[in-house]
């Protein structure tokens, strides 16, 4: 049975892995995309995108983009097991 | 760690309104814009071509250079938020089929100032089917979306040509439509 990811289940966390596990395998979000997507601030995001990336769940890349800086954010298959994982365990808390 | 079954289907709720979120925010990002552009532009280099024939190729290409410059500028915003990972292997045979199609066949194997496409209709038509070769080869590679609308506009455009060719220009001006309409369609079921 699926255990509960404590990392994943705080709330802007969660609200972060829905969204980039949306994404197809490979693709990649823009900092201020993903930022704008969710309603978060830049430090709020930031911080958990740190947090998210410490535990191997996203992969963040930073580029240059028409001479600007870019940070384009994407989820690992690591990242993508644990999110299913973490859904599956809710669903099973859920009363049949 | 332990939760109650409603902060469990609390947290799939937050789940589920972020994945929706996540899809509004990537609607426009479905490929649609291309296909409202090009189908555009079908429309209005097969009306032009209708009227004036070989007189419509300067403002043809003018169109049609205007498309490619408006396709690059799509892809370099939209590639600034989302970006995938294009396969190289497909870009490999896309410019394969390119550069056999543009250089190889009409400028080295036949030579294009001298070589009889039978027509400007043929020649027209030639050059819009190694197109849609590519949107079969996407097809293939991604989704069989592509690859249908590439093998229904080839058959049209060929069977026009070589059967019907009075209606060639009107079938050309039709697949217009078609390309601009399944724009909607992308934009609207795709998810």
């Amino acid at each position: 049975m699926n255990e509960l990811d404590s990392i994943i289940h705080q709330p802007a966390r969660l609200q972060i892995m829905s969204a980039i596990c949306q994404l197809g395998d490979g693709v990649r979000v823009d900092f201020t995309f993903l930022k704008d997507s969710l309603g978060l601030t830049d430090g709020n995001l930031g911080a958990h995108l740190a947090t998210l990336e410490a535990k191997g769940y996203i992969a963040i890349d930073k580029e240059f983009v028409a001479r600007r800086p870019k940070t384009f954010v994407a989820a690992t298959p690591a990242g993508r097991a644990a999110f299913a994982a973490h859904v599956a365990a809710l669903h099973s808390i859920l009363p049949k | 760690m332990n939760i109650s079954p409603e902060e469990a289907a609390q947290a799939l709720r937050e789940i589920e309104a972020s994945r929706s979120a996540m899809r509004r925010a990537i609607q426009t990002h479905r490929g649609h814009l291309y296909l409202w552009l090009w189908g555009c532009i079908w429309v209005v280099v097969s009306i032009i071509n209708w009227m004036y024939e070989q007189r419509a190729l300067p403002a043809m290409l003018w169109i049609m250079g205007f498309g490619c410059l408006a396709t690059v500028v799509i892809g370099m915003v939209q590639g600034g938020q989302i970006r995938a990972r294009i396969d190289p292997r497909f870009m490999k045979v896309c410019a394969t089929l390119l550069i056999f199609g543009y250089c190889v066949w009409p400028f080295l194997l036949g030579d294009l100032r001298s070589y009889d496409f039978r027509s400007y209709k043929g020649a027209y038509g030639y050059f819009t089917v190694i197109w849609m070769q590519l949107y079969m080869v996407a097809g293939i590679w991604f989704d069989s979306f592509w690859f249908w609308v590439g093998l229904a506009v080839t058959v049209i455009i060929v069977t026009t040509l070589m059967f019907a060719p009075a209606l060639f220009w009107g079938a050309t001006l039709l697949l217009g439509l078609v390309l601009f309409g399944s724009g909607f369609l992308v934009r609207n079921t795709w998810h």
